[in-house]
Order: C-alpha cells, then sequence, then structure tokens
C-alpha cells in the first residue's frame, strides 16, 4: 500500500511539473525576465506554504527537528538554487534545444548519488537502472 | 566546451543531488518544514540575484501586469508548492530514485497538452520517446512486486 503511494505521489508530482511550465510559458511570453517569474512564482508558493504550516499545526513539529538533517535541507536548498540560476544562465546564452535535453539527465546523477550513499536504504536493482534509463533516452527524444 | 555545456551539466548534478540531501534530512525534519526551508533559500538566492542586477532591479515587479502574476502564482502552486510537496512525500514510501525517475516524465506532460489542446502532430522519434518514458515507469512500478 505505501509503495503504491509513494509511486502515486510521484506520478502526481510529475503532472504539477507537467503543467506549470504552460502557466511559466504564458507568463514569459510576455517577454518577462524569468529571473522575475521564478521570483513571483517561488515567493507566491513560500507564501502559501507558510499559511499551510500555521493553519494546519505543522509548525508545532519544528521541535523534533535535528541539526543533522537541517544541514542536509540546507544543501538541499543551495543545490536548489544552484540548479535553478545554471539553468536560467544556459538558456540565456545556449540554445534550448541543447541546454534543455542535457539537464533532463538528472535521474542517472540522482541514481548514481544514492549508489555510493544510500546503500542501506537504496535498492539499486535491474528494474531501476533500465527503468531510469528508458526514461532518460525517452525523455530527450519527445522534448 | 560550451559555457552553457556545462551549466547545464551543472544543473542536472544539483538537481539530481539536491533529492539525495531531501531524502536523508527527512529522517528527522518534518515534510513541510524541509518544503519551506528549500523554498526561502531559493526565494533569497532570487531576491539577492535581483539586487545584485540580474534584470532591472526591484521597481520592475512594480511594472509586472496582474494577468502575467496570477500565471506564474499558478506556476509557483504547481511546481513548488504541489509539485515539491508530492514528490518529496513519496520519499518516505519508496526509494529516491525511483521517484526521482517517475517524477522526471513531466515533459510527455506538455506533450500530451501539445497533443490534445493545441492539436499539434508528433514525429516518428517523439512516439518512440514516449513509447520508451512509459516503458520505463512501467518497469520502476514494477520494481519491489517481485
Amino acid at each position: 500500500m505505501s509503495r503504491w503511494r509513494g509511486q502515486m505521489e510521484a506520478i502526481l508530482s510529475s503532472l504539477c511539473f507537467g503543467f506549470a511550465p504552460i502557466f511559466a510559458k504564458k507568463g514569459l511570453m510576455s517577454g518577462l525576465n524569468p529571473f522575475y517569474g521564478a521570483t513571483i512564482a517561488n515567493g507566491s508558493a513560500l507564501v502559501i506554504m507558510i499559511f499551510f504550516l500555521f493553519l494546519s499545526g505543522h509548525q508545532s513539529r519544528w521541535g523534533s527537528t535535528k541539526q543533522y538533517s537541517l544541514f542536509f535541507v540546507i544543501l538541499s536548498g543551495i543545490c536548489n538554487s544552484i540548479a535553478l540560476v545554471s539553468f536560467f544562465w544556459a538558456m540565456s546564452i545556449g540554445k534550448v534545444a541543447l541546454v534543455v535535453p542535457i539537464t533532463c539527465i538528472y535521474p542517472l546523477f540522482t541514481m548514481s548519488v544514492a549508489y555510493f550513499s544510500m546503500k542501506e536504504s537504496e535498492t539499486i536493482d535491474r528494474f531501476t537502472v533500465i527503468g531510469t534509463f528508458l526514461i532518460v533516452i525517452g525523455v530527450i527524444l519527445t522534448i | 566546451m560550451d559555457l552553457s555545456i556545462l551549466l547545464s551539466i551543472l544543473c542536472a548534478i544539483a538537481w539530481g543531488v539536491q533529492s539525495i540531501f531531501i531524502k536523508k534530512a527527512m529522517r528527522h525534519i518534518p515534510l513541510f518544514t524541509a518544503i519551506l526551508i528549500t523554498l526561502i533559500i531559493n526565494f533569497l538566492v532570487l531576491i539577492f540575484l535581483i539586487g545584485i542586477g540580474v534584470g532591472k532591479g526591484f521597481s520592475e515587479f512594480y511594472h509586472v501586469p496582474g494577468s502575467i502574476f496570477f500565471y506564474f502564482i499558478l506556476a509557483g502552486i504547481l511546481n513548488y508548492f504541489l509539485g515539491r510537496s508530492l514528490y518529496y512525500s513519496s520519499f518516505r514510501f519508496i526509494g529516491v530514485t525511483q521517484s526521482t525517475s517517475i517524477s522526471s516524465v513531466y515533459p510527455i506532460i506538455s506533450v500530451f497538452f501539445a497533443i490534445t489542446v493545441l492539436g499539434e502532430k508528433l514525429v516518428l522519434h517523439q512516439w518512440i520517446g514516449i513509447g520508451l518514458t512509459l516503458s520505463g515507469v512501467y518497469l520502476l512500478m514494477l520494481k519491489g512486486k517481485r
């Protein structure tokens, strides 16, 4: 059941990630600098998340946060920001037809790093390797 | 090597690795707190970049029409709030590799939208790409069943 839920959440997240660029593209058609668009999108999500946390009472669990976890979340946020900035920078100086397919290989990096750093919790079997490669090649061919 | 290629590879590495860090962090931090922190860091970086001169400064926000704001708010809710929440939440139930690979099929959604709403036609290699992607998702869904 929990495996099924995880898979459904991953599929639903891809739906959200897939529909978001349609609205972003409509916004960018006005000629607005993408950094402003990203700031508006990020800022609005941030405001909604703050409201959501306080209305749902999730902020009461902040006490259970450990420094070790906080360190990794901050690292993740920094990586997120590096990805965001390098993507827009690459798009502004390079060809979209080259930049977008290259950025789509990120699951291969996740798989490689998970294999070396999360051996205790991640099972990288042949299904994972073949499935990930098929998805990456398929997405590159499609875009 | 072309700088744009280097930046694209850097983007792929950074985006690929961030999920590993989140997975490691989520053992001792509530899901939504983790998302909040990543959103704050992203927002601060973007504000910093605009502050140091990327674009035309903060006054540019006043000139953005309401409809454009609305489109980006929708994009933000879908991508950074709903998408990220579901993506990170799935790490609690399946492996980070499985989740990242499944959620990376989002360009297919855009293609589906292009076919159904915009009436665009696909060429052969795009159909092959869709077939390979769906086969990959099927294989990952099978993972753990056997």
